[in-house]
């Protein structure tokens, strides 16, 4: 009897010393930290932002989550590769320019729905994304740089996504 | 036990639990005085291990113990009433055996509980005070209910020999006792579903609506998830419980007892356990319509690998019940007829584990994420959802026949159409599997919104509609059948009853995680989108910290576990000396 519990207990024992060293050894190790502010200088360059707006993307914002780097079968939300170029023709289609159209699609996503996709993004400027004005003016310039022309800066742009904000019913 | 009177049994249950509940009060009462004030931001902080895997530890040992002592009673009072029904003795026995299990381990629970009652409001005043304001009036219900639940727990456990004549009024005890269980249930999920969904607050998180506050998107999905996967995790303990009580068995009569034993809490466990991806697919659905990024960050985000390890979790625990299954048909006469399957079985089990593990491949840097894109090159296409379904499903499957075989094993069916109905088993085996596949193979090509709201749906449908086609038609096709020869209970290696302990041991780790994935749901917010986590500890820590903080808690529990079952024996040993003396 005293034999069996003991196997009983290294059996016990060593089925969560193989599963807590899979999970130390085999599982990739990073943390998943709170985002930091993300300082956007007034009158900073174009290709700093879009550098910055990059940043963002893979990052901050958690965009990569959902929307994917080249076109592939079953994606859930449209490829980043030539995002700026189809926002220029959507925003040509819709007869607006093409800044209200991309900070549109930022703010107040659910407003416009690009053909074959879902209604699913959640607005980037309220929690828990919470981008910052010039955060967001970052991606825009970002998405602009694929395929279309950065038309956006910061802080020129400021007005231009406020009014976007507001008509999203926010502040 | 048993000579105790039921009223007198009952009043110290409720004096125990009053005892407990106090103790836990005035120690929060007193700490408040003592201990320093907390930080301007609402934190105080535990000392070494620090406050947020104090918490974690604490909080997840009363979970596991809920989930216990709220799943047995499922089984048990569904066990008393067959019993009572078919007039079988050994059901009524099984039924009284698992009272006794989850009436001792309430105890713990009360402790768990209190213990967390005292740690939460310390540690994390603020985001107390701020639950309490917006689902103060739900805690309190909490307590009466609890009481209530206590109450009837007591009364069932000790009135079961004295209402041996009165069955229906005590299976209508029992059914109370899960009725408020469930109750129970549906406001810590009510607590929970706001945290992570949170709902009927303004953008300040000032109240709006206390029942939208309670009613959110998780709400029912997290409490339909709980209620099945605490009969799973129950049903767990008690085959656990069966394998101890067969290990240390001293007669042939007790080894055959808990053998059976052992065999029906398993196949309740497994059996039930078939119905979570069900539940799970529902609360997944209510996680991505509240917020498709979290939904998204849950499933393909930081935890992706976790998902992976939840694969080898359930592969592993699938892989001990066939192994189980496969060393039990030694004890039925005639099984060798089907032992040439077993192989098969275990082929298939082993090709869908290895697509089962196969990750989804998660870039972890922005310079990986550029050069690989989402999916991994080579094993992108065994990584996703498509694929893992088709696993998972011809996994069950394969656990299915195996079952399937076992039942059958000892008997000969002798109905005129015998032959036809074999045929008809290999046809539907063969349509569902080729089905499952052909359909994951079609899911590549679809939208992810079709192979999620459609194709896998319909996976699962058919892999239930082949289930239960096959049950239907063994069950014609068996009645009255020759038997070959009875099941020789009792009759088994003890390395099948490892196998036993062994899933306990993997869904007790499983649960641990899953509950974390849940709760990290959440990142950096106590509840989402309106109040942050301002502490040092507002981070996701890496999975190695993770797997060691859900191992420490899994041979915690185990330990307790061992403790209840030591109990129960002493207890069992002083009775019959009474008896004896």
């Amino acid at each position: 009897m005293k034999k069996g519990v003991l196997k009983l207990a290294i059996i016990v024992i060593g089925l969560n010393l193989i599963f807590v060293y899979i999970g130390m050894e085999f599982l990739p190790q990073s943390e998943s930290r709170p985002p930091k502010v993300i300082k956007v200088e007034a009158g900073i360059s174009q290709d700093d932002l879009i550098s910055v707006g990059e940043e963002i993307v893979f990052g901050k914002g958690q965009c990569m989550v959902c929307h994917v780097v080249k076109p592939e079968a079953g994606m859930r939300a449209p490829a980043m590769s030539s995002i700026g170029a189809e926002m220029e023709r959507e925003a040509k289609e819709r007869g607006i320019p093409v800044e209200d159209h991309v900070f549109e699609a930022l703010v107040n996503p659910s407003k416009y729905i690009v053909k074959g996709f879902e209604d699913m993004m959640s607005p980037v400027q309220t929690p828990p994304t919470s981008l910052t004005d010039g955060e967001i003016i970052a991606v825009a310039a970002y998405l602009q740089s694929k395929g279309g022309k950065v038309t956006v800066s910061y802080p020129g742009s400021v007005p231009v996504l406020k009014a976007q904000i507001a008509k999203a019913g926010g502040k | 036990m048993e000579g105790a009177g039921v009223q007198k049994g009952i009043l110290k249950g409720i004096i125990k639990f009053t005892a407990i509940l106090g103790a836990g009060f005035v120690l929060l009462a007193v700490l408040n005085r003592v201990l320093p004030m907390a930080t301007e931001d609402g934190y105080r902080f535990f000392p070494v291990i620090g406050s947020r895997d104090w918490i974690w530890i604490v909080a997840q040992l009363h979970l596991n113990f809920a989930a216990f002592v709220l799943g047995v009673p499922i089984f048990a009072v569904t066990m008393e009433f067959i019993g009572w029904r078919n007039k079988d003795e050994r059901l009524d026995r099984i039924a009284y055996d698992f009272t006794k299990l989850f009436t001792l381990a309430y105890t713990v629970t009360a402790v768990m509980g209190s213990m967390f009652l005292v740690s939460l409001p310390i540690l994390y005043p603020k985001f107390t005070d701020y639950m309490m304001k917006i689902l103060g009036p739900t805690w309190w219900l909490y307590l009466v209910v609890m009481y209530g639940e206590v109450l009837v727990c007591y009364y069932y456990f000790y009135s079961w020999q004295k209402m041996k004549d009165r069955k229906g009024f005590h299976v209508t005890l029992g059914i109370l006792l899960n009725v408020l269980g469930a109750m129970l249930l549906l406001i810590t999920s009510a607590w929970v579903g706001f945290m992570t969904t949170p709902a009927g607050v303004n953008a300040e998180g000032g109240l709006v609506s206390r029942w939208a506050a309670i009613h959110t998107h998780m709400w029912i999905p997290l409490f339909l998830h709980r209620f099945v996967a605490n009969i799973v995790f129950g049903a767990g303990i008690a085959a656990a419980y069966a394998a101890f009580r067969f290990i240390t068995a001293k007669t042939d009569e007790e080894k055959a007892y808990y053998d059976w034993m052992g065999y029906t809490s398993a196949i309740i466990s497994i059996g039930v356990s078939l119905l979570l991806p069900g539940v799970g697919y529902l609360l997944g659905v209510e996680i991505y319509s509240f917020n498709e990024q979290m939904g998204i960050q849950l499933m393909g985000g930081f935890f992706a690998w976790l998902w992976v390890m939840q694969a080898i979790l359930i592969g592993a625990i699938l892989f001990f019940i066939n192994y189980y299954l496969w060393i039990s048909l030694h004890k039925m006469p005639g099984a060798e007829r089907y032992f040439k399957y077993v192989k098969f079985l275990f082929i298939i089990l082993l090709i869908s584990y290895a697509v089962w593990l196969t990750p989804h491949d998660v870039a972890l840097s922005l310079e990986e994420a550029r050069r690989t894109g989402t999916y991994h090159p080579a094993l992108g296409k065994l990584g996703v959802m498509a694929a893992k379904n088709t696993a998972v499903i011809l996994s069950y499957l394969a656990t299915f026949l195996s079952f399937a075989i076992f039942r059958m094993s000892n008997k000969e069916p002798v109905v005129s159409w015998a032959k036809q109905g074999h045929t008809a088993r290999a046809v539907i085996i063969v349509v569902s599997a080729l089905g499952v596949l052909l359909l994951g193979i079609y899911s590549y090509v679809v939208p992810a919104a079709v192979r999620v709201k459609v194709l896998s749906p319909i996976q699962f449908g058919l892999f239930f509609v082949g289930l239960i086609a096959l049950y239907v038609l063994d069950n014609y096709m068996y009645k009255g059948a020759r038997i070959i020869g009875e099941p020789r209970w009792g009759k088994m290696p003890e390395r099948s009853q490892y196998a036993l302990i062994a899933i306990t041991v993997t869904f007790t780790w499983l649960m641990g995680m899953l509950g974390y994935m849940r709760a990290g749901a959440r990142q950096y917010w106590h509840v989402y989108g309106v109040m942050m986590n301002t502490s040092p500890d507002n981070y996701l820590p890496t999975h190695g910290k993770a797997s060691v903080i859900i191992t420490i808690v899994t041979l915690l529990f185990l330990f307790l576990v061992a403790l209840v079952f030591w109990s129960i024996m002493k207890l069992e040993k002083v009775v019959e000396e009474r008896r004896k003396g």
